[in-house]
């Protein structure tokens, strides 16, 4: 036969699929994750810059949070993704961390790059990170120290040095005493066993200093659109009964697609003083109750603005849904969908409630509530920029504190840990025959990349501070990390460098855990982009 | 895959994120990566400040009683003159973002103090100018910051201590805050007249300000503006102006003791808001349809009647039948009042606001002195002024002067300088201007900065030299020689040990700012020291700039 002498090429994938495979690709996913850990290495810490990053619609965003540096770059590169998940995960497990546990996988990777170019197969490299991690873990267990609950003084420093430490690398980080006492004071104030941080309310009102930003402990709300009338109601109740509603209070149609024949004129007033009764009836049973604020998720029209200014009540119409919610938790009553048949028990009461002028705006504040398991926060500063930076620090810091608050044990920050673990798994290592021994200590050498990288972002000497910390750890120093006021070697746990145990652990397990996966991967086959050369993607 | 098509267009990639695979190809990670722009490290953090000191420069020359004005064309050929320094900024469509900041920083400043935005500005500036030097040496910019946060406070301190407290009353002649009110309108257009906006001013605030609470409400201060006559002609009026006349070209353009009936529903037969159908297939059907009306009409004019109003405002129009009722009726009719100016003649008459001709009573109608329609030269405005309201805590400033641009800038003065007599009411401390509290801050700072051990010392330094810029940009603008000024200031305050001494801007042949009663409330030069070193320690903070391109469909 003609073609028994050469085997014929047979193509099983569509044309234009990319389809790369074997150690190269392996190589190829770690350079990828390396430049994105390049990207992010300048962030870590209290010396860590900031990165500014103007998206294609013009938005811009300043921010040190790696998780949103992360989801901002809009990174197509497969492998690289796998790194903005695990930022993204750390970011919604702990919500602190997220840049330590990116580079913290580069590293890994790093290291496991030169096992692979030495030809070390990549299932091997993997059994040993994982060995090594489960070791880690362990240490930090039983390194971490526990903070006793009972001691309500005791337990609140413990909150705010890890507030402290978590706001160290911000931009609010010369403000973090005001900011740390804002952060505790928030989630304190929540239920204590459940810890929903979306009951902390974030409002963000442009002007003014940080410090001027406000802890309420309650609600407050941007005002209302509203209708003419509404500047001649009362605006400042002490003790105040509060109706919620989910009624639309305004002089309209009953039902949209209803018609009505009238046959005579004279039925026409009727049709119109029935309209009229209507509304009459749901304000007039609104103002029985004796309510004295009345809030709405839907809109409150001009018709019933009017008649509450009439009667001393203030209202607020499309007050926005998770405002509401938040208002519910904190004065009480039930949010109710029909005006008749409101008993007391329905109604909501707080302290004192008051319009305030905040900067350019006008805040309705609900304050002192009885059942308050929420409270808010309203943010100030020079730039709307630096408002969304503070959010986002304080999101992290706030999420640390709840987690500190469930697990009360902690660890030294500033590289300290890191250090221990690594000298813990150097030992270790030694104990290892085989190439297993290698991969520990590559696991070792990669956790030493978080305090050589603060020692880089603070303009130190890493190479020297680096080998005094080592030499400490040998000593049985275990909490000597990076002092940046000193810029030296100290004793972290002394000066109050503090992270909940619970961060570090899950640091460690999902950057092992990321380097693992994509050290598996030895193939990808991507589809061809279905519009070829079209709306301008580039090429991946 | 990559690199073919990467092949065929090379994109810029000297700056992009790259990493090479294993044939040494460039391959891409970042979406449209080629069109990204990025800075790093040092170079980005000088580029932004090359960026900052390039709009502080522009706005530099507004600062002090002698700065000049900037003309601003808008895109759809607008014209704006002001030396406000928000103003400028946010007209100024920047592309730069650390520019943009700046234009953010002097925004809310404007927010919340009102006054004081070209100063916040130029400060930034300088100390972003400072920092740069000090990044030239090789100093860390974090560092840099921290330093600076830390001479800011000491700055603050010095002023809480030199800060002066003046006595405020709630009497409209009471001279400080008529002189407070005018060093702010002193470097604005309006300066030949500003006795008169200054009275203007300190009017407006105290009759709508809350002595107890300390709290002033803008909402019931309006803004009116008319081009013609000039900018003496503008005045205070201490009830409601209208940009409306009465319906009928009939009705008496003067009335007293004016009982107003504020209506939000129109004159008209009511309708009912469900969609509805009335079917006339007879002439009789017709006929009594118009009937109807007709007694509608009258029903309504009877209840304006029987509540004995004389002046009915209306949210809505008439038809032109209820309007020749009103006039036969004796009633004087406004229609189309907006919302909120609806609301504002609610709350200066007193009255509340009807939805309904059934619920008009007596005691519901408003009351006011006087309403009288304004004619303007010959043109065919009218105005209607509302006076002698039974509530007085709501006033209209009313402004007038020969062009656009200039009623605008008389518009925006008078905001700053009723902005200035408001911080006065929430907070009688004072400190002095024409750059007596720069300077003290800057001798406290630089005093402090000996104690300093490490890069500190160096950042205290730079933070005084940059309040010195204010002080020399300040002489530069009044024509005097800045160095000269700046140092012989600095000698005569640290001998004197005085801290009221400053510029002599308009040349009255003193430096004692006490004495020319050239003040600043504490809390406005507090938030432009705070808001300035916060904003330099955010672009200090940037070491990395990520651009992406524009979509190009």
């Amino acid at each position: 036969m003609a073609f028994s002498s050469q085997t014929p090429t047979i193509v099983v994938l569509k044309e234009g699929t990319d389809a790369s495979q074997g150690k190269g690709q392996i190589l190829n996913n770690i350079n990828a994750c390396l430049a994105i850990q390049d990207t992010l290495k300048p962030t870590l810490g209290p010396f860590g810059s900031d990165i500014l990053i103007v998206s294609s619609n013009g938005k811009t965003t300043i921010s040190n949070d790696g998780a949103t540096i992360l989801k901002l770059l809009d990174i197509v590169h497969p492998a690289a993704k796998m790194l903005v998940d695990i930022s993204r995960a750390q970011d919604a497990e702990v919500g602190d961390g997220t840049t330590s546990v990116t580079i913290l996988a580069g590293e890994l990777l790093k290291e496991a790059k030169t096992f692979i170019e030495d030809g070390i197969s990549s299932h091997f490299i993997t059994r040993g990170l994982r060995k090594a991690n489960e070791l880690a873990v362990a240490k930090i267990k039983e390194l971490a120290v526990e903070v006793k609950k009972d001691d309500p003084a005791e337990f609140r420093q413990l909150l705010e040095r890890c507030a402290t430490t978590a706001m160290s690398s911000k931009l609010i980080s010369k403000n973090s005493e005001f900011f740390t006492q804002m952060v505790v004071n928030a989630v304190l104030s929540l239920d204590q066993n459940d810890l929903d941080e979306n009951l902390i309310g974030i409002k963000k009102v442009p002007g003014g200093a940080m410090e001027d930003s406000i802890f309420v402990d309650g609600v407050a709300f941007e005002k209302t659109f509203s209708y003419a009338g509404f500047e001649q109601q009362p605006k400042r109740f002490t003790d105040p009964k509060i109706v919620s509603l989910n009624v639309e209070l305004e002089l309209k149609a009953e039902r949209d697609n209803a018609e009505v024949r009238v046959e005579q004129v004279q039925d026409y007033q009727d049709v119109v003083d029935a309209e009229w009764k209507i509304i009459f009836n749901k304000l007039e049973a609104i103002a029985a109750t004796g309510a004295n604020i009345v809030l709405s998720k839907l809109p409150i029209g001009d018709l019933a603005t009017q008649f509450f200014a009439d009667r001393n009540i203030f209202c607020a119409g499309r007050v926005a849904s998770e405002d509401m919610d938040r208002v519910l938790k904190a004065v009480g009553g039930r949010i109710l969908s029909t005006c008749s048949g409101i008993t007391s028990d329905d109604l909501g009461t707080c302290a004192n409630f008051e319009e305030v002028q905040i900067g350019s705006q006008r805040y309705n504040f609900f304050k002192g509530c009885p059942e308050a398991k929420t409270c808010t926060l309203v943010l100030r500063g020079g730039a709307e920029q630096v408002i969304a930076e503070v959010e986002r620090s304080l999101h992290d810091a706030i999420m640390i504190v709840k987690r500190a608050v469930s697990h009360n044990s902690v660890v030294a920050g500033g590289g300290a840990i890191e250090m221990e673990l690594s000298k813990y798994l150097r030992d270790y290592a030694r104990t290892v025959a085989g190439k297993q021994q290698l991969i520990i200590n590559g696991y070792a050498k990669a956790l030493e990349v978080i305090p050589r990288q603060l020692c880089e972002n603070a303009g130190l000497d890493g190479i020297e501070l680096l080998n005094k910390l080592r030499s400490a750890h040998a000593k049985g120093e275990i909490w000597y990390g990076i002092d940046f006021q000193r810029e030296n070697v100290g004793n972290n746990m002394a000066s109050f460098i503090w992270e909940p145990a619970l961060v570090k652990i899950n640091a460690l397990e999902s950057a092992t855990e990321a380097a693992n996966l994509l050290l598996s991967v030895d193939e990808t086959i991507k589809n061809e982009d279905s519009q070829e050369g079209g709306r301008g993607r580039g090429a991946y | 895959m990559a690199a073919q098509q990467q092949g065929m267009a090379m994109p810029d990639m000297s700056n992009a994120i790259v990493a090479q695979d294993e044939m040494g190809r460039p391959f891409i990670i970042v979406r449209d990566q080629g069109k990204k722009q990025r800075k790093h490290g040092l170079e980005a953090t000088k580029s932004h400040i090359l960026a900052a000191r390039s709009v502080a420069s522009i706005v530099k020359t507004s600062l002090g009683p002698r700065g000049l004005d900037k003309i601003l064309i808008s895109q759809d050929g607008e014209i704006t003159i002001t030396n406000d320094g928000a103003t400028i900024l946010s007209q100024m469509d920047l592309d730069n973002e650390i520019a943009k900041l700046l234009v953010q920083l002097s925004r809310s400043q404007d927010d919340e103090i009102g006054d004081g935005t070209t100063g916040v500005v130029v400060i930034a500036g300088a100390l972003l100018d400072q920092a740069l030097e000090l990044i030239e040496k090789g100093i860390h910019p974090i560092k840099i910051a921290n330093g600076f946060d830390e001479a800011c406070k000491i700055a603050i301190q010095q002023l809480d201590k030199v800060a002066d407290e003046i006595k405020i009353s709630a009497d409209a002649s009471d001279p400080n805050l008529l002189r407070a009110a005018k060093t702010s309108l002193g470097s604005k257009i309006v300066s030949k007249s500003h006795d008169q906006f200054a009275q203007m001013a300190v009017d407006a605030v105290l009759s709508v300000a809350d002595f107890e609470r300390k709290d002033v409400d803008f909402e019931l201060i309006k803004m009116e503006k008319k081009v013609g006559g000039s900018l003496e002609d503008s005045s205070l009026i201490k009830g409601v102006l209208l940009e409306k006349d009465f319906s009928h070209s009939q009705m008496p353009k003067h009335i007293e003791d004016c009982k107003i009936a504020i209506l939000t529903c129109p004159l008209e037969p009511p309708k009912p808001k469900t969609k509805h159908k009335l079917e006339i297939s007879t002439a009789e059907e017709f006929k009594a349809l118009q009937e109807y009306e007709q007694k509608k009409f009258q029903e309504m004019i009877d209840c304006i009647k029987n509540s004995g109003a004389n002046v009915v405002a209306c949210q809505w129009g008439f038809d032109d039948e209820a309007n020749h009722l009103l006039l036969a009726n004796g009633l004087n009719a406004i229609r189309w009042i907006g919302g909120s100016e609806l609301e504002l003649l609610a709350i200066a008459t007193n009255g509340r606001i009807v939805p309904r001709f059934e619920d008009l009573t007596p005691e519901k109608l408003g009351t006011a002195q006087s309403i009288r329609e304004l004619e303007f030269g010959t043109t065919r405005d009218r105005m209607l002024v509302v006076e002698g309201c039974s509530n007085t805590k709501s006033v209209t400033c009313f402004i007038r002067g020969s062009n656009d641009m200039i009623v605008d800038e008389g518009v925006r003065a008078l905001h700053d300088s009723i902005c200035v007599v408001r911080n006065l009411v929430r907070d009688n401390r004072v400190v002095y201007g024409g750059g007596a509290a720069e300077l003290t801050c800057s001798l406290a700072v630089s005093e402090a900065a000996d104690r300093q051990k490490g890069i500190d010392q160096y950042a205290f330094r730079a933070f005084a030299s940059a309040l010195d810029t204010i002080i020399m940009t300040l002489a530069e603008n009044s024509g005097l020689d800045p160095i000269d000024t700046l140092s012989g200031l600095k000698a005569k305050q640290a001998t004197e040990k005085s801290s009221q001494l400053g510029v002599d801007c308009l040349g009255k042949g003193t430096n004692d700012m006490k004495e020319l009663f050239v003040i600043d409330p504490l809390i406005g030069k507090k938030q432009q020291l705070l808001l300035a070193t916060q904003l330099t320690r955010m672009i200090l903070k940037i070491n990395d700039v990520i651009i992406s391109g524009k979509d190009e469909y």
